[in-house]
């Protein structure tokens, strides 16, 4: 959900999209304006046949306007009632008590009648060090035992005192309780953290990249997730694996390179500016990730956005160099581009090549106007979908998916009144 | 009680004047084991405070500068005979709205360096590693440094006030501040705010040429200081 008018001399004149972003840059009228596209877009996805529609939670940030990530997946709950709704996630630690998570996720899948998952990622350092004020050497004990914390409350039928580190709740009861028993299926987002794909290897839990950069750049992280999958003694079932990738398709691969130019320099020339020195708080990494030299998916986007700064400055501040183009993020994989059939090949190679059975399709990035949106996504839906989906469904069971109530049983759209 | 301590020309000085010295390496600095068993402040004061009572110490003086001098004052607040006199250099721990302590952590670990000393080699013992050192000890000196980085930022996020000028009238130990003038991170003129808040003040001191950690940018003239206040 990205602010679609940050203004184009944004990457010279301000240090960065996140954190410390000008406030006088925000038009409440764009924001209005934004939010309700943005519903309209989700919902359309919906309508269009996805399997479910995401949403995500970033705080002081440019690029995506969605602190409460539970509020949107509300708006969409009872619009969407052919589609499951993944919330990708709730930044856990943010929470005090977490059990507010709990709380929300099960009402959302109470309206829904059980068609929700429950991300949780740990939250970016911008989110969690910088604009919430998070501990960092604190931040990722804290988030293991929220999310302990939510398990137990979802799961166990009584009420139980919970004397966590952080958490001290004489008294926990979830009310109400989730639909899908005994939880929602929870997925955990990771930016590339060596101990986050042991944990969800070893409790079972769906670890989804959601990296800026590509197929091609991810495939070394997943690789390092079913590494982890296989020490483990399970079975590498890629429905436990996620992935998220840009999608620019259009009628002709030369429609797709004049549609998407924009909206994609857009987004990793303006919306990933991000100052270094917010990417890499003393205390966020653990140390086995230091130790084996995992650089993080925003880390590496502000690295590379300092680098351009420190570049002008270098230079006088004269001619600010151009980000990366749009040739290279294609070439790169960072952007899947072409037409149905070239699209279709290359979300293939990356399923299968990195072992994937759940694809976050980003239709919608950078400053894309709702036409251009619409025709992704439309695109994507009817063209490309049915060329890679069920993929693996004859090896493997999906065992991290909505089981929502019967159809006949379920009540989850509003109720027109008789005339 | 530095907070990283190691060889320093500034330990070294102190030595001369024929001194014991006993410089800790505090949870999670360098050497020492990591600090994930301490959640909070109180955690880090009865650490502070086992320290003293292990190495058979209380009732010194100290010399403590950083978070190392918030830890020694917090644990003076509630136990005063745990030292004699103190010297403190820029401690952590009073916020002026109108004049903020830098976040010495929202910046990469260059500016941090920078932001540490006036002179980048004051700092080399904790940044650079030599170049014949082998990769796996290079490793392992970056983590190292990592973990040193973290214990300071777990010690004083994400604003370093505690509460602790509501305690500062029990610290009845005779206390000598010390300032660098071009601290990039306390702002100098915090130390008239300590002097102003402390019972016991036995002196103060601007150091010029100094940054934050004035000991290392000027080590024999903070040792010089610690000498007067101290014999």
């Amino acid at each position: 959900m990205p602010y679609p008018e940050l203004p184009p001399d944004f990457p010279e004149e301000h240090r960065s999209v996140w954190v410390d972003i000008d406030p006088t840059l925000f038009d409440p009228e764009v924001g209005n304006r934004t939010y309700n596209e943005y519903l309209d877009e989700l919902e359309f996805a919906a309508g269009c046949g996805f399997d479910a529609v995401g949403v995500n939670e970033h705080h002081s940030n440019g690029y995506g306007l969605m602190p409460s990530p539970n509020i949107i997946a509300a708006a969409l709950s009872r619009n969407c009632p052919d589609t499951n709704i993944i919330v990708l996630g709730d930044s856990v630690a943010l929470y005090n008590p977490p059990l507010r998570v709990a709380e929300e996720i099960a009402m959302l899948d109470g309206i829904t009648g059980g068609r929700m998952v429950a991300g949780f990622p740990v939250g970016s350092p911008m989110d969690t060090i910088f604009a919430y004020g998070q501990n960092p050497a604190t931040l990722r004990e804290r988030y293991h035992e929220g999310v302990d914390l939510i398990r137990q409350a979802w799961t166990r039928d009584e009420v139980f005192a919970y004397n966590g580190k952080y958490n001290k709740l004489r008294y926990v009861n979830v009310w109400p309780r989730p639909v899908q028993k005994p939880h929602p299926p929870i997925w955990i987002p990771g930016g590339g953290s060596v101990d986050t794909w042991d944990w969800c290897a070893q409790e079972d839990l769906v670890y989804c990249y959601l990296s800026y950069f590509g197929y091609k750049a991810g495939l070394k992280t997943m690789q390092g997730f079913w590494k982890k999958v296989q020490e483990n003694g399970k079975e590498p079932n890629p429905f436990q694996g996620g992935f998220a990738q840009f999608i620019a398709v259009a009628d002709t691969e030369k429609e797709a390179w004049d549609l998407y130019r924009e909206p994609a320099e857009y987004f990793f020339n303006t919306c990933l500016h991000v100052y270094a020195g917010f990417a890499d708080p003393p205390g966020y990494k653990t140390p086995n990730t230091v130790r084996a030299g995992v650089e993080g998916m925003v880390e590496r986007a502000a690295r590379e956005a300092t680098a351009r700064s420190e570049s002008k400055k270098s230079r006088g501040g004269g001619g600010f160099p151009k980000g990366l183009s749009f040739e290279e993020m294609v070439e790169k994989g960072y952007v899947i581009l072409g037409d149905p059939t070239q699209v279709a090949e290359q979300v293939h190679e990356l399923a299968t090549t990195m072992h994937i059975g759940h694809l976050m399709a980003f239709c919608h990035f950078g400053n894309m106007n709702k036409e251009l949106v619409r025709y992704n996504t439309e695109m994507y839906a009817t063209q490309v979908m049915p060329e890679v989906s069920g993929l693996f469904e004859d090896e493997f069971e999906d065992l991290w998916w909505p089981q929502p109530l019967a159809e006949a049983a379920r009540r989850d759209v509003p109720e027109v009144p008789a005339s | 009680m530095l907070g990283n301590p190691g060889e320093h020309a500034f330990l070294n000085a102190l030595a001369n004047n024929g001194w014991r010295v006993i410089a800790p390496s505090l949870p999670g600095f360098t050497g020492s084991s990591e600090s994930n068993t301490l959640r909070n402040l109180h955690d880090w004061v009865v650490a502070a405070s086992e320290l003293v009572d292990i190495a058979g110490v209380a009732g010194v003086p100290i010399v403590a500068s950083s978070v190392g001098a918030m830890v020694a004052l917090e644990l003076a607040a509630i136990r005063p005979e745990a030292f004699d006199a103190m010297v403190l250099v820029a401690p952590f721990g009073l916020w002026d709205p109108q004049d903020p302590v830098a976040d010495p952590f929202a910046t990469t670990l260059t500016n941090q360096r920078k932001m540490l000393t006036v002179d980048p080699a004051a700092s080399a013992s904790f940044f650079d590693d030599s170049e014949d050192m082998p990769a796996d000890l290079l490793v392992e000196h970056g983590v190292d440094r990592y973990l040193t980085r973290s214990a300071s930022a777990q010690l004083i996020w994400p604003i370093p006030e505690f509460g602790i000028s509501e305690r500062l009238h029990l610290v009845k130990n005779p206390v000598t501040l010390v300032h660098g003038d071009k601290d990039a991170i306390i702002p100098p003129s915090y130390m008239e705010k300590w002097a102003q808040m402390l019972p016991n003040v036995a002196g103060t001191h601007l150091v010029e040429e100094a940054g934050h950690h004035a000991e290392f940018d000027r080590p024999e003239h903070v040792a010089a200081i610690v000498k007067s206040a101290l014999s």
